[in-house]
């Protein structure tokens, strides 16, 4: 039972970690929390809804093409949002307010195009499950540990081991410096928001297929904003690590102590993190936490 | 390392370049020639414009009025990355490097500049993408190797000690392969022992990479030293142009420097 629960824990949190690392690249990018970021998934999961429901798409192709579009809404609010305002001069804060608009915006038009309704892919893994080490371990909760895993390795190496990682960690250390060296920032800052919309493309139909789909599920996107507290905000490793405890907390409170409290532990997990240590397990000091 | 350019065309000319902040004028009508191979100095009290004037070079201001020229070619309101591409280096008073970052990788950035490879080839670790790779880190090693600073490519950029920062941080920009080094009070913080090594290290790097240099620095003994010329600011406007020897003796130079009339 534990070991069934761990397992489902591990997964959810590594669909929490597609969001929060995406979520804490741009963070470390412009310092400010881009609250629309869970809005990228729902749109992936619904365009993935569309292709493989109404449309007569395989479920795979109608998946990337879901992934494709998180990408380009990313991109899109970063190209039509956030750069016009960075532009302007503005604080940080601005940044901020606009993704809170930007996240009722397309909650809004989810609901008026696709109603409240929950909705469903095509398909019957959800149920089924496998036997292993005497634990029912769910297929879907296995195949979305796995799709996760490699996609963060993936990742790591990307920002670790390239130059446009590199280049990456560089504008995050200090904006004005790489562009004094010759580094596109503004590009990479627009690859940086390409990925994380593929990553939330990737979560949005991995928790549509667990939970189903429905218009406000961006609200994910606060649980990538708790998992990067707590692993450190700014740290892709942090985000990673802080998503997977907060994944493992909420199935444990779930299977133990009673699923209506999950949202509970997890909030209250933020604050008691804000208090104590708000430089997160692997971060460096942030004074700005929103 | 200069390619092929004219040398006997200025390296960097600025003719009447003018800037505002609100109501200061921060750079007054601003005019300098300066040739290959020479070190030009920009002195004048705090405030006088100096980093104005590097800011406009650099693309992060652009001048309302008047033209910048490198190497004979308008640069006048290009963006800051093109102008490092172009090959204009520089550091800053405050020192900007990317602290959390290891000092090899602080210079690889800066070396990447003409990347001709592409995203593909980087995630598949191309046989032309190793390859470059392994240019770009000679290349920096060879840089951190005339800085001094080659013992210590692993550690943090941020955890060196100040005097090493400064040089990491000129390394850095000579990763450009630069034509023109714009160093702001390279030896500020400095004592006069600090300074004086800073002073061969400085022609060092000039006689080295055959370049020019353009800096702004406050210590005379570190301008009387070192530059060919300089220009004396103050408020924004020319005062004293001439070798450092001329402008020090220039009654204006030293009204704006002590306060007192002449």
């Amino acid at each position: 039972m534990f070991f069934q629960q761990l397992i489902t824990g591990i997964s959810v949190g590594g669909i929490y970690a597609l969001l929060a690392t995406g979520y804490s690249l741009i963070y470390s990018l412009l310092d400010f929390s881009n609250w629309s970021h869970g809005e990228f998934a729902m749109v992936g999961a619904y365009i993935a809804i569309v292709f493989s429901t109404m449309l007569p798409f395989p479920f795979l192709v109608a998946a990337m093409i879901g992934v494709a579009g998180g990408a380009l809404v990313s991109w899109l609010t970063e190209k039509v949002v956030y750069r016009r305002i960075r532009s302007t001069g503005g604080p940080n804060m601005f940044l901020m307010i606009g993704a809170m608009g930007l996240s009722s915006v397309f909650q809004q038009a989810a609901n008026l195009i696709f109603t409240g309704q929950y909705r469903s892919y095509p398909f019957k893994l959800p149920v089924s499950t496998i036997k292993i080490a005497g634990a029912y371990i769910g297929v879907l909760d296995l195949i979305s540990l796995i799709i996760t895993a490699i996609i963060l390795i993936f990742l790591m190496y990307i920002i670790n081991k390239t130059q446009f990682g590199l280049n990456v960690r560089g504008i995050a250390c200090n904006q004005w410096g790489a562009k004094i060296l010759g580094v596109k920032v503004d590009s990479c800052i627009s690859k940086v928001f390409i990925l994380a919309g593929c990553l939330a493309g990737v979560a949005g139909i991995l928790y549509g297929a667990k939970y189903n789909v429905w218009p406000t599920m961006g609200n994910i996107g606060l649980k990538a904003f708790i998992s990067s507290v707590l692993g450190g905000l700014g740290s892709v490793p942090g985000a990673i690590l802080g998503a997977v405890l907060l994944g493992i907390i909420e199935t444990l409170v779930s299977a133990y102590v009673s699923s209506s409290l999950r949202d509970f532990f997890s909030f209250a997990l933020l604050i008691v993190i804000l208090l104590v240590k708000p430089s997160g397990l692997l971060g460096v000091d942030v004074q700005d936490k929103a | 390392m200069s390619k092929n350019v004219d040398k006997t065309i200025p390296v960097l000319e600025m003719q009447g370049v003018d800037k505002h902040f609100g109501g200061v004028h921060a750079i007054d009508n601003f005019s300098v020639q300066i040739k290959h191979g020479q070190i030009h100095g920009l002195i004048g009290p705090n405030g006088a414009g100096k980093t104005t004037i590097f800011n406009n070079i650099t693309g992060i201001y652009v001048p309302e009025m008047g033209k910048i020229l490198f190497n004979g070619q308008d640069i006048t309101g290009t963006p800051p990355h093109r102008v490092a591409q172009l090959g204009i280096g520089r550091t800053f008073q405050n020192i900007r490097l990317f602290a959390n970052l290891p000092v090899l990788e602080n210079v690889i950035i800066a070396a990447n500049k003409d990347a001709t490879y592409g995203f593909m080839d980087a995630l598949l670790k191309t046989p032309k993408y190793k390859e470059r790779e392994k240019a770009l880190e000679e290349k920096a090693m060879g840089l951190l190797k005339v800085v001094g600073l080659a013992d210590k490519t692993k550690e943090l950029a941020g955890s060196l000690p100040y005097g090493h920062q400064r040089k990491l941080e000129i390394a850095r920009a000579m990763a450009l392969d630069p034509d023109l080094l714009l160093l702001d009070e390279p030896a500020a913080g400095m004592n006069t022992e600090e300074s004086l090594d800073l002073v061969n290290f400085v022609r060092e790097i000039r006689d080295t990479f055959d370049i020019t240099i353009l800096m702004i620095e406050h210590h005379m003994d570190v301008v009387s030293s070192l530059c060919d010329y300089c220009t004396v600011l103050n408020f924004g406007k020319t005062i004293a142009v001439g070798t450092p020897a001329e402008v020090k003796a220039d009654p204006e130079v030293i009204k704006a420097y002590l306060g007192g009339t002449v």
